[in-house]
């Protein structure tokens, strides 16, 4: 009896084993009971479709996948859990994992200071015209920091085994360190992409442009035309097109000495610590042009042709267009007079043979035929 | 024909430099005394091989056109696309030659092959005048420098299509459409090489300038680049194509930047003052005019004080 309810018990706990959610993450909270439905979510009083559900095997895949759920959404003390207010910051210190350089809990405190610090520094929950900043998952969407990874190289995981023992801990390990090895920026193409994402939406602009001038705050230069010179200079052609070797956007407005956390405080260019600061911006203009000095600082990187920008700009290329036009169309007629002329001479307009004056002319002298 | 005072001042320079003896002068007074004073009935009667008749350019000039050709050509077609990259044939026309790190490389290597094209060429006219100079055969009208004479040429030539002239101009080597063409390439390189340069080495001409001007020379040069190219390309496609290639006379299109030769009729008509150079100095002309005008009985009554000879002597 004991021994058939033992097979009994394994048999059940086998075919669990097999139709089970096969987790990557830890669940020890328990918060797939509920966020596993695919219909977990709620329409909230601005009409705006929130979802709730937790797609294990996505989660598996993303950088916080070794996070429990409550290290960041630290206010769940009871299941099922109140309504959520604020939901998680990126400040939130875990519990769970351990920086192992310093021992202390890991945070992204660090950036976060830097970022609070920057023009785009505002708060997760914001109203008015600072809501329009982007916030940490702006532009740090999982996706992009987690390209599909197939399976560690297992000629190189094996030498580690031999030591580690544990091939799940060195596939992760190798993943975690791998993926920092290899370069992890956005292209070029995607940082203008993302930066005009912003920079580039007209209504967005004009709204802070509008605001700025009822306040009597100062705004930068460019900033109602930044995205649009940006991509009409030579840099942003050539990056347009796929080119890593010009200036995009972080290039000049982020600290190249310390860039991964110069690029979360961009400062606005009147400020001394900006990279384009009339200060800095020969030193950064230098990081490409070996030889710029002030002369070259001084240069327009964001050229446009508004009158009110760039008068100069503005003229020359009227100037160019009128002179330009002028040319063709005196050039084009002077052609095309000459061909009455000529045709009326008698001159043919067939491939040559001997002559090209087999026409009578309306002014006579015809060939001698 | 009575020639012009220009015309004979041509004739006389070019049988004075060209040595020429009393018999060939004898010969060549004759037979321009035959031509008829309507220079029509020349270009209208003569036969010319298509490919050409009567040398023009050599051999230097003819590779630096070559030369030039083809890089501006795939110089506007590599960097066109990047200046007017929101075009829709931008993207198709910079994929097509690999994309803008391939496109790059082109373009900055045909440059220098173009600025190879220009230097050759300034060393090849300047030594060629020198030594025109030192053998005392040079002669500024058969140049391409502009003169005065060329804007009463282009007002007399306009009159003419426009039907108030009898004839056309009696132009020299290089008329005035060729001298306009010639300066605003010229100009056109210069341009193109000095704002290409300014996109190559920003730096370098921003530390050379005074500081008062580097930002709008920059400016300046960014918008010349795109715009002289363009410019350039339309006025070869619509102009020097259509004056080369289609139009009437032209049609198909004119030899000489590969054989560097002229057909007659071209030369009688737009450069007089060359085709009598030429029967001072190819006596098988002078044998052909000859030909042409007791065939097609087209020879000029002579002059009664001119008249001794009544039954001319034909030419050896």
């Amino acid at each position: 009896m004991k021994r058939a309810l033992l097979r009994g018990l394994l048999i059940v706990a086998g075919v669990l084993a097999c139709t089970g959610v096969p987790y990557a993450f830890e669940d020890d909270e328990g918060c797939l009971l509920c966020h596993k439905y695919p219909k977990m979510g709620r329409i909230t009083d601005e009409g705006v479709r929130r979802s709730y559900y937790i797609l294990p095997d996505v989660f598996s895949r993303t950088v916080h996948r070794n996070v429990p759920c409550r290290d960041c959404h630290d206010y769940i003390q009871q299941l099922p859990h109140r309504e959520v207010k604020n939901g998680v910051t990126c400040d939130s210190e875990c519990h769970s994992i351990r920086n192992p350089a310093t021992g202390k809990n890991f945070s992204h405190k660090i950036i976060n200071e830097a970022y609070q610090k920057s023009t785009h520094g505002r708060k997760k929950i914001e109203t008015g015209l600072d809501s329009d900043k982007p916030y940490c998952v702006t532009c740090h969407t999982n996706p992009l920091y987690n390209p599909a990874e197939g399976r560690p190289p297992k000629r190189i995981t094996d030498r580690c085994v031999v030591c580690h023992e544990k091939r799940d801990f060195v596939n992760a390990w190798y993943n975690h360190t791998g993926r920092r090895i290899r370069e992890v920026k956005r292209s070029s193409e995607e940082i203008v992409e993302l930066c005009g994402s912003c920079h580039g939406d007209e209504e967005l602009v004009e709204r802070h442009v509008e605001a700025a001038r009822e306040e009597g705050r100062e705004l930068g230069r460019k900033f109602p035309f930044a995205f649009e010179s940006y991509t009409e200079s030579f840099h942003g052609k050539v990056t347009r097109y796929g080119s890593s070797k010009a200036a995009n956007c972080l290039d000049c407005h982020a600290d190249q000495d310390n860039y991964f956390l110069s690029v979360h405080e961009i400062r606005p260019s009147r400020d001394p610590m900006s990279p384009v600061s009339e200060q800095r911006r020969t030193e950064t203009c230098r990081t490409c042009h070996a030889y710029a000095d002030r002369n070259y600082a001084a240069i327009d990187p964001h050229p446009t042709n508004h009158p009110e920008d760039s008068p100069f700009r503005y003229w020359t290329e009227k100037i160019y267009g009128i002179i330009g036009d002028s040319v063709l169309i005196m050039l084009v007629g002077m052609a095309a007079f000459e061909t009455v002329g000529r045709r009326r001479d008698g001159v043919v307009w067939r491939i040559r043979q001997g002559s090209s004056w087999w026409r009578k002319s309306k002014r006579g002298r015809d060939r001698v035929v | 024909m009575k020639l012009s005072a220009e015309a004979r001042k041509v004739v006389d320079t070019s049988m004075k430099i060209n040595q020429v003896g009393d018999k060939d002068r004898r010969e060549i007074e004759r037979l321009i005394e035959m031509m008829p004073d309507d220079r029509v009935l020349l270009y209208k009667n003569v036969v010319s091989n298509p490919i050409g008749d009567l040398p023009r350019y050599s051999v230097h000039i003819r590779i630096q056109h070559m030369l030039t050709f083809v890089t501006f050509l795939t110089l506007a077609f590599t960097g066109l696309p990047i200046a007017f990259f929101d075009h829709i044939w931008a993207q198709p026309l910079n994929s097509l030659v690999g994309g803008v790190d391939v496109s790059r490389i082109i373009h900055r290597t045909l440059a220098s092959v173009m600025i190879f094209s220009m230097i050759y060429h300034i060393i090849t006219i300047t030594l060629d005048s020198i030594r025109k100079i030192a053998t005392r055969r040079f002669e500024l009208q058969r140049t391409i420098i502009p003169l005065f004479k060329d804007i009463r040429d282009f007002k007399e030539d306009m009159l003419y299509f426009a039907g108030k002239r009898d004839q056309r101009p009696e132009m020299d080597k290089f008329m005035y459409k060729q001298k306009i063409h010639y300066f605003a390439a010229a100009f056109g390189n210069m341009v193109m090489v000095i704002s290409g340069s300014s996109f190559l080495f920003p730096d370098i001409w921003a530390s050379i300038l005074p500081a008062s001007i580097a930002p709008q020379f920059q400016e300046m040069m960014r918008i010349s680049h795109p715009h002289e190219a363009l410019l350039a390309l339309l006025v070869i496609a619509f102009w020097h194509w259509y004056n080369v290639h289609l139009a009437p006379g032209r049609f198909p299109m004119q030899w000489t930047f590969l054989t560097g030769k002229i057909t007659r009729e071209h030369q009688l008509e737009e450069h007089f003052l060359e085709y009598l150079r030429c029967l001072v100095e190819i006596p098988e002309e002078r044998a052909y005019l000859y030909d042409l005008l007791v065939a097609r009985e087209l020879e000029q009554d002579p002059e009664p004080e001119a008249s001794a000879v009544t039954d001319p002597e034909p030419l050896e």
